[in-house]
């Protein structure tokens, strides 16, 4: 499926995602926050993954690294990681979770950062000490080398005076600092994919652009592939090559950034563009709305996701049927019956 | 432009907070949230708050309607009868009259709305406190509030959890329009949304508006939000208001250094604007010790010897476009503009 995206002469992906379905089994019945989602993501580029709250975006990255909670497993699908340039692809999806690979992988070759930096740091130590513990538990250097290497990698995600702040702890940080520490530490082993879940979300707008620029910088220097996830069309538009749009579970819709922006194929990719507040819109003017809201992900709706909000909704079919995620054109996939019938 | 007294003047508005340190708590240091603010809304226009986080716009919201005494200056409000009160200079009792008057919509529709509470009772509350004693009554307000709001009053007997997002807000919605405000302070009202909810609330306001000629002074940190729902605009830094305009103006043209830096930063939903975007240096100032003259000079590119020394005032240098910096008039500065397809404009 996503192989379509590629040209004949590109290097294979890095990472494939293929019919991924993480479920979370609840007492009150069976979750299915990624719903047979598939996608790839191309060596130094940026994939962007969008939806709304529920669309499954944050629990795919989850299973990529295989951080999935109980009641939440992987129960179908392939996670396909290029590791090594020759070597055979290893599939995520069947490694044992606490097991050596994945701990070898997660953290090292694929690192995260997350959204609340305030959180997601132990307010216990300081940020050099959980800078120094991630570099050796990946790779085979002494202390004094790693408190070296932290200082330039503080240095390189432009902290000030980095010789100092690597002493100091969490709190006395600037929740921008506390992203760029973030950042260092998901670098930290210079890993060849950076999962980035709405890395800039808690934080105020010129913060924002300071912290989109360090991440284009870096994955210039670097040449990383680098996954962001958010809700923002904004940070998308600036930051991917490659755009995933995923609803309730389900990849509605794929593409190079530019078609996804300017010839959107899928309703709801159209709807959720045109309803986006802008900032060249003229003021007081109304927006064009999605009916409804997203459902409950214990209601969700028969056949496409999406139907009961569609304005495209053809009875009998969408309601009935689920769509696939085929081509619709040269570069584009989507999933809906606009562009394909049902396989009956 | 109405000639009528603006609904809302505040004037000179300032709000320490006591920076208290040791065994004594002593205190040290203030903290300047509002630092001398001065702006009016006219009846049934909305004026919007923005600034970045620790700007001060809460705590002007708040001190407006009083939950937070003001340490300095007016807020002088015109009432349903047409007199001008000070409500930072009343005492508490004597606002109680004149609260209903002004009311505010919250940021988050899942912690606003008490979840032991029926649709019907969060509606019917300001009624039952402001003496309406009769529970048909009130089961015909409510009803009324929930069509206002665009929701089927049969649900008036359910809990919040049985709502969305968007639904809970209009609930929110409902009740601070209950008691027929002049007044309304929503403090992000969408920024807990999802994208594709926001714009039917922000339909909403605008309607209810229109409907209602409701007031609104909107607080919130999304430009393009507050694009879509304001008159004018005013522009908060540190404590203090660096510009006012009327929305297309302020966007179109800018005459701060921060607004423009503002403006720039916001992530265009459009692939082919990556442009090149004023990134500023270093970080908002810690409002306890804010640098001398003006407080944006360490980060402002435009910056002179004098902006190190001297404060500069609100200045009008258009009807009614105020700025509060040296250079407004000798420096050119982007916008955004929609006639150009957002490409940035002189």
């Amino acid at each position: 499926m996503a192989n379509r995206l590629m040209n004949g002469n590109e290097p294979p992906p890095i990472l494939t995602v293929d019919k991924l379905k993480t479920y979370f089994f609840t007492d009150e019945g069976t979750v299915k926050a990624v719903d047979g989602a598939s996608f790839a993501v191309r060596p130094g580029k940026t994939v962007g993954i969008v939806g709304e709250s529920g669309c499954g975006k944050s629990v795919s990255a989850m299973s990529i690294l295989r951080i999935v909670d109980d009641p939440g497993r992987i129960v179908a699908g392939e996670i396909l990681f290029q590791r090594a340039d020759d070597a055979e692809p290893v599939d995520l999806a069947k490694l044992d979770a606490e097991g050596n690979e994945i701990r070898a992988i997660r953290g090292g070759e694929i690192a995260l950062v997350f959204q609340e930096p305030m959180t997601s740091f132990s307010p216990h130590y300081t940020i050099g000490n959980q800078i120094v513990e991630t570099i050796q538990l990946h790779q085979d250097v002494g202390k004094a080398e790693a408190r070296n290497r932290t200082i330039e990698l503080l240095r390189m995600v432009g902290i000030p005076r980095p010789e100092r702040r690597i002493d100091e702890y969490p709190f006395e940080l600037s929740g921008g600092l506390r992203q760029r520490v973030m950042i260092a530490m998901a670098l930290s082993c210079n890993p060849k994919i950076l999962i980035a879940d709405e890395p800039t979300t808690a934080l105020d707008v010129t913060t924002q652009a300071q912290i989109l620029d360090l991440l284009r910088e870096i994955q210039e220097r670097t040449q990383m592939s680098v996954i962001i996830i958010t809700h923002d069309m904004g940070v998308i538009a600036e930051m991917a090559d490659d755009v995933i749009v995923m609803y309730l579970g389900r990849v509605v819709e794929s593409g190079p950034v530019d078609e996804i922006f300017h010839q959107p194929k899928h309703p709801y990719t159209q709807a959720l563009l045109r309803s986006i507040p802008s900032i060249f819109a003229e003021p007081r003017t109304k927006l064009p709305t999605i009916a409804g809201s997203i459902p409950h992900p214990h209601n969700r709706p028969a056949g496409c996701p999406f139907h009961p909000r569609c304005a495209e909704f053809m009875p009998g079919k969408c309601d009935r049927h689920e769509p696939q995620l085929r081509p619709v054109s040269a570069s584009q996939l989507a999933s809906c019956f606009l562009y394909h019938e049902p396989d009956i | 432009m109405p000639i009528e007294a603006p609904l809302l003047e505040v004037r000179n508005l300032k709000r320490f907070f006591p920076i208290r340190r040791g065994l004594l708590r002593r205190v040290v240091g203030q903290l300047r949230a509002v630092d001398d603010i001065s702006f009016h809304i006219n009846r049934g226009e909305t004026l919007s708050l923005v600034g970045e986080s620790g700007c001060g716009k809460t705590t002007t919201a708040r001190c407006i309607l009083r939950a937070l005494k003001p340490t300095a200056g007016e807020v002088l409000f015109q009432t349903a009868a047409g007199d001008v009160i000070d409500t930072a200079a009343l005492p508490k009792g004597a606002l109680q009259p004149f609260r209903h008057q002004m009311q505010m919509i919250f940021q988050d529709p899942f912690s606003s709305l008490n979840p032991r509470m029926t649709v019907f009772d969060i509606i019917a509350e300001p009624l039952l406190a402001n003496g309406v004693k009769s529970r048909d009554q009130r089961r015909q307000r409510v009803e009324e509030l929930l069509e206002l709001v665009r929701l089927r009053p049969e649900f008036m007997q359910r809990f919040p959890h049985a709502f969305s997002g968007g639904q809970r807000q209009r609930i929110g919605i409902a009740r601070a329009l209950a008691l027929n405000p002049s007044l309304i302070v929503a403090d992000e009202p969408v920024s807990a949304l999802d994208v594709s909810v926001q714009a039917q609330i922000l339909n909403l306001m605008l309607d209810l508006q229109d409907e209602l000629g409701l007031t609104y002074l909107f607080v919130a940190h999304d430009l393009s939000v507050v694009k879509h729902i304001s008159d004018r605009v005013a522009v908060m830094y540190v404590g203090k208001i660096v510009e006012i305009a009327e929305t297309d103006r302020l966007f179109k043209a800018p005459k701060h250094p921060y607004t423009e830096a503002l403006l720039s930063a916001v992530p265009k939903p459009d692939p082919r604007l990556r442009s090149e975007r004023i990134v500023l240096a270093g970080e908002v100032a810690d409002p306890a010790q804010p640098p001398t003259g003006c407080y944006f000079h360490p980060r402002c590119a435009h910056a002179i010897d004098r902006c190190r020394s001297e404060t500069p005032k609100l200045e009008e240098i258009q009807p009614g476009h105020v700025v509060a910096c040296h250079r407004a008039r000798e420096i050119t500065l982007k916008g955004v503009d929609a006639q150009s397809n957002g490409k940035p404009s002189a």
